[in-house]
């Protein structure tokens, strides 16, 4: 990895490549209507700065697990891979099924991989999914699993507080199935980066196990619910987002002309554009869908991928994308690889 | 300063001859979110952060602009 200043560290790996990548979202659509009668006109507001029409929201007993599995067995059925070949199967969430144990070792058993298969959980949001293409990434360069089951998603509709309409609002579920393996033709480069000083801004600050800290005077929800600083996240954003975009951009090698799409994380509408506009990218290749699903955390931008972006990934064709993550931590990561002929690229429900 | 009173007139939508001085921010509605859209305009007027402390301190325009020349 070469540092490159308060930006982050970038890396480049050969060998690896996306084979597929499968997002789920619960059946259940909560639209602006539904939700007028809980906060009033407050809905129409909220709706101009974050875009968001309709989310999806998992039902009572459905989880982020459950999300992924779906999503899971229908890649490995469309991707026609033996399952005894996955090597290991990463799932990274801040919804796991429970604190003990990993949720990747249940998604093991759920989903049939043998028991020589590595498992492990990772705690990421906004970063997870370009964290989550790094991880497989260096496992399959480093002569390790051949093939990676990378399982990201959250239903953060579950640890909002229903009376908070900035989160309330702005939230819906999906969880995503991607499978990464060896491919000697294909390279992507990453940039990481981490700013803790931030992570009190975006958190849910109980259920685990630092107690007896002063509460924070700001946040007005139960501990155990999210709360979120919008206008620090706004700074951050402001500060971090275009570092992120010409950094990983120059790390590539591409030129920036020969991206044909930028996949930033979904974290509101009003905020994707004004990014694209300060990194100077065009409109037509920042594709937004928060509109139809909300701010699905982790899940964006694979499911991203597969409701903008299926058309130049399948059937032969590819696309060099670079995908960005940034948010919750303070935590940013980006790819630029190219993806594609993916063998699924898929949005179901469940 | 004519390019941040059109902005924040914007903002509030309300007319740019309301926006003055002297104008109180809690009679044109200042919540979160008119604040996130300030420090976007401040982003593409000036280029530069403001602190989301400061702007929650601000009570009139005048503090806006203030922020704006400090």
């Amino acid at each position: 990895m070469s540092n490159n200043g308060s930006v982050g560290s970038t890396v480049t790996i050969s060998g690896a490549r996306i084979a597929g990548v499968v997002a789920c979202v619960p059946a259940r659509v909560v639209d602006n209507q539904e939700l007028t009668a809980r906060f009033g006109d407050a809905v129409a507001q909220v709706t101009k700065m974050t875009g968001v029409i309709q989310r999806h929201i998992a039902a009572p007993d459905q989880t982020t697990a459950d999300l992924c599995v779906a999503a899971a067995e229908v890649l490995l059925d469309k991707a026609d891979v033996d399952r005894a070949s996955i090597g290991a199967v990463i799932f990274i969430s801040q919804t796991p099924d429970h604190r003990l144990p990993a949720t990747a070792c249940l998604l093991q058993d759920r989903l049939g991989l043998p028991t020589a298969t590595a498992a492990f959980d990772v705690n990421l949001g906004c970063s997870a999914y370009p964290y989550g293409l790094w991880l497989a990434s260096m496992m399959i360069a480093s002569g390790g699993p051949q093939r990676v089951l990378l399982l990201v998603g959250d239903t953060i509709s579950k640890i909002v507080h229903a009376e908070d309409r900035s989160t309330s609002l702005l939230f819906g579920d999906c969880g995503t199935a991607t499978l990464i393996e060896a491919d000697a033709s294909v390279c992507a480069t990453f940039l990481l980066g981490t700013d803790g000083s931030g992570g009190s801004n975006l958190i849910v600050p109980g259920g685990g196990f630092r107690t007896g800290t002063p509460a924070d005077p700001r946040n007005p929800n139960p501990e155990d619910t999210l709360f979120m600083e919008g206008g620090e996240i706004f700074n951050f954003t402001l500060a971090a987002v275009p570092g992120l975009v010409d950094g990983l951009i120059e790390a590539s090698g591409v030129a920036r002309e020969d991206f044909d799409g930028f996949l930033f994380h979904q974290a509101n509408g009003f905020m994707i554009k004004h990014l694209a506009k300060k990194a100077k990218l065009p409109s037509e290749k920042v594709p937004i869908n928060i509109d139809r699903f909300g701010n699905t955390s982790s899940a964006t931008i694979p499911l991203l991928l597969v409701t903008d972006y299926r058309e130049q990934v399948v059937d032969g064709a590819s696309a060099m994308l670079a995908m960005l993550g940034f948010g919750v931590g303070y935590s940013w990561a980006g790819c630029a690889t190219r993806v594609g002929p993916l063998s699924a690229a898929e949005l179901i429900t469940a | 300063m004519n390019e941040l009173y059109s902005g924040l007139a914007d903002i509030f939508e309300v007319d740019s001859s309301s926006i003055k001085p002297e104008t109180r921010l809690e009679e044109l509605g200042w919540d979160s979110l008119a604040m996130v859209s300030t420090l976007a305009l401040f982003d593409e007027i000036y280029g530069k952060p403001v602190g989301v402390d400061k702007l929650k301190a601000c009570q009139t325009i005048a503090d806006i602009e203030a922020l704006a020349a400090g």
